[in-house]
């Protein structure tokens, strides 16, 4: 039976074997719905996502049968697209199409009568928001097959490297004069043993090979418009200013190395730095953020930190025991390190309550991740080229979380490295020791034997610090990126688009989204590559078209609108003259619109929605809830 | 749980990137929780204008959750564009003598099992109470 306006709604109930029909009467269900006013068929199957199910609602849509599609079955992110898939196969507009949840949120939480009367009402809903679909198109905007990357790091130059392999033309940006970020300061990588700068060479010679790749150091972005496809962005080039680079520079320039070295603890120097500032503009498609992360500077008297010369930090350690190399000896402060006591969690995990916000005012509740595994792989280091020196490590949990990783744990243990727990309200406490031949004292109440006090004297004390995000503020507000509350900038889903933004066409390539090691980092570089290649290499994108409308037969020009748009351009205002008045149009930028509806609200006329999920289809929905 | 025929329904509004995952994700559990419960997708909750909840307490819903992504929401000011509208709700349902109890903001990740349900179950407690009086 058609509704008064046309729509023939097609219902389609799966079994899904017997998860949903155990629990739901599906050919209940099916007779109910049948009733609604619109629907022309109702039919069950005992895998609708099954081919034989798919080409029930195929022949239903080629017969004519059907013009509007719901599909009652498992959560909608498993087989949408299935079945969007299917319609348009049969010739219909795919976004003619709702899905009911009856699996997740029905079969699997109730029972009996409960469970099929809800399952009814769900799929009413649905039908209701199907009588108020309209056909739609994926928004086609026209983009240049090429992506910006920015920060040289390991992940900004796999990211390089990988989107210049797939055909992306890449402009690769690093603000520093150096290439190969945090890992630069690296020794030994977990947990293959590598030397960290053999892979920076590798990676950064690959890239500066590349004709396909321009890659400018010193470099940063200043001013940012457009959306994907087609951003353009504004680059300057200058002469470093920050102590940080000059001390490098200097640094490097004292090694003898030249253009093209790679400098332990430094960097590699892929080119002149600048004599002057300079501007450039680059049209470019998509940006990839690989702006990384810095470690955390424990506050003063944080464990000693800043109080005593013998607190150091865990990448501290590493350039303490790279120089060493040379001499065969481990020492600080000219005196030879005969115990040294290793702090796990420094700087992450913090509890409010507990711990106190550091100088920025924050405090980092997540886990570093990386640090258990550098921690003991450092130990390790000290047992097996230092044996005569004791290691004590005191963590609150080790979490080496990685393929391989645990093996340190195992090969600390072998190298008798002593480990004390503790409990984050009971911290390690650092003292100076008064006349004995260690120069600190470190007191802890060891859960390992059940909250012993325990004392030990050592020469060195080294804090295993975690990470915090790099200051990206600046590009943060101009190009409105979302950020969590760890800083971190935050991907749309963890698992669904893990390496997305809201904003299409900015994608995340590793520790700039989270803490995560070189690995890792990688892995994302290669996944934001992958994506933009997929995204750019047609010449065009195609959107979702589930962006802002206007009905400009009600639209009055108020523009509330545009006011609350939190995006720059997506909402576009203008005033015209006609027959002698002056009336304001308003426009919406497709390609900007995130689709987040902040705009529909605020509109005292309804003449704003966001296709595929209008506020009439949600009072539809709810009306028929209600009524059910 | 069996749901009775006089039971408050309750409307969750649950964002498709946080919440609405995460009601998965107790089905994944295989938790229950009261079956007067509907769920609507939705991108950001932002989209509703003030009139919308209050038609919904009108068309004979008990009680909402909106469920949303709260600091974690994947577009740029929604989530604090939200608060603000929910505050001029509360001011329009005391205006109405709505119990404001009956719209409750929070947010819901991808596997906030026991949130969900905490949310879920004292909302239900809430309108049995609301609507027995």
């Amino acid at each position: 039976m058609a509704s008064e306006t046309g729509e023939k709604v097609g219902v389609y109930i799966c079994y899904c074997g017997g998860n949903i029909s155990d629990h739901v009467d599906v050919e209940k269900v099916a007779e109910n719905v049948k009733e609604v006013p619109g629907v022309a068929v109702a039919r069950t199957n005992m895998f609708m996502c099954s081919d034989p199910g798919q080409e029930l609602i195929m022949e239903d849509i080629k017969n004519g049968v059907v013009n509007r599609v719901v599909v009652a079955s498992c959560a909608p992110a498993l087989h949408e697209l299935t079945f969007r898939g299917a319609i348009q196969r049969a010739g219909m507009n795919p976004y003619l199409y709702d899905h009911a949840n009856i699996r997740e949120q029905v079969s699997w939480v109730h029972h009996g009568d409960a469970a099929t009367d809800k399952a009814a009402t769900l799929v009413a809903a649905a039908i209701g928001k199907a009588k108020h679909l309209k056909p739609l198109s994926p928004i086609r905007v026209d983009a240049k097959n090429h992506a910006t990357v920015i920060g040289g790091g390991l992940a900004g130059l796999r990211a390089a490297r990988d989107l210049s392999r797939r055909g992306t033309e890449v402009l690769l940006l690093e603000k520093s004069p150096f290439l190969g970020g945090q890992a630069a300061q690296l020794g030994k990588l977990f947990p293959t043993g590598e030397n960290a700068g053999d892979l920076i060479k590798q990676l950064a010679k690959e890239v500066s090979d590349d004709s396909n790749i321009t890659l400018r150091a010193c470099a940063e972005i200043i001013k940012s418009e457009g959306y994907v496809g087609n951003f353009k962005i504004t680059v300057k080039k200058s002469s470093p200013t920050s102590e940080e680079y000059i001390e490098k520079l200097d640094t490097f320039g004292n090694s003898k190395a030249g253009i093209g070295d790679f400098v332990p603890f430094i960097g590699l120097c892929p080119m002149e730095v600048p004599s002057q500032t300079e501007e450039f503009t680059q049209d470019t498609g998509a940006v990839v953020f690989a702006t990384g992360f810095k470690t955390y500077i424990p506050s003063a008297g944080e464990y000693g930190y800043g109080e005593y010369p013998e607190v150091i930090t865990l990448p501290q350690l590493i350039r303490m025991m790279a120089r060493g190399k040379s001499g065969g000896k481990l020492e600080i402060n000219g005196k030879r390190i005969r115990r040294a006591a290793l702090i796990h969690c420094v700087g992450s995990r913090h509890i409010p309550g507990i711990h106190e916000p550091g100088s920025d005012g924050n405090l980092n509740e997540y886990c570093s991740r990386v640090c258990c595994s550098a921690t003991l792989q450092a130990a390790n280091e000290i047992r097996e080229k230092h044996p005569e020196t004791y290691v004590f490590e005191f963590y609150r949990d080790i979490r080496t979380y990685g393929r391989g990783h645990e093996a340190y744990y195992d090969r600390a243990s072998q190298n008798n490295v002593i480990f004390f727990r503790f409990e984050p309200e009971d911290p390690p406490v650092i003292e100076k020791t008064d006349g004995s031949q260690y120069p600190l004292k470190i007191r802890v109440k060891d859960m390992l034997t059940f909250g012993e006090d325990i004392e030990a004297e050592v020469d060195l004390v080294v804090l295993s610090v975690g990470m915090v995000p790099n200051d990206i503020s600046d590009l943060v507000d101009m190009m409105k990126l979302p950020v969590g509350v760890d800083r971190f900038l935050l991907e749309v889903h963890p698992k669904l688009q893990p390496v997305e933004l809201a904003k299409t066409g900015i994608l995340l390539a590793g520790t700039c989204q989270a803490p995560m090691d070189i690995g890792e980092a990688c892995s994302a570089a290669q996944a934001a590559s992958s994506k933009v290649a997929t995204l750019l290499s047609r010449g065009y994108v195609e959107l979702d078209p589930f962006v802002a409308e206007i009905n400009i037969e009600k639209c009055t020009g108020t523009g509330n609108c545009a006011d609350v748009c939190p995006v720059e351009g997506a909402i576009q205002q203008s005033e015209t003259e006609s027959d002698g008045e002056k009336v304001m149009h308003t426009r919406i930028n497709p390609a900007l619109c995130t689709g987040c509806g902040i705009c529909v609200a605020v509109c005292p006329e309804n003449a704003i929605d966001i296709n595929g999920w209008t506020l009439g289809q949600y009072e539809a929905m709810v009306d028929a809830i209600a009524e059910c | 749980m069996a749901t009775q025929a006089n039971e408050g329904k309750i409307l969750i509004l649950a964002t498709e990137t946080c919440a609405y995952p995460g009601a998965n994700s107790v089905g994944q559990a295989h938790s229950t929780y009261p079956a007067n419960t509907y769920i609507l997708r939705v991108r950001a909750p932002a989209l509703f204008p003030e009139q919308f909840y209050l038609d919904c307490f009108e068309k004979g819903i008990s009680g909402i959750i909106i469920m949303s992504c709260g600091e974690e929401c994947p577009y740029e000011g929604a989530y604090h564009a939200l608060a603000k509208r929910i505050d001029r709700v509360y001011k329009m349902m005391k205006e109405r003598s709505l119990d404001i109890r009956r719209l409750r903001l929070t947010a819901i990740c991808t596997v906030c099992n026991r949130a969900f349900l905490k949310e879920v179950n004292q909302m239900n407690d809430l309108v049995k109470e609301l609507d027995e009086v």
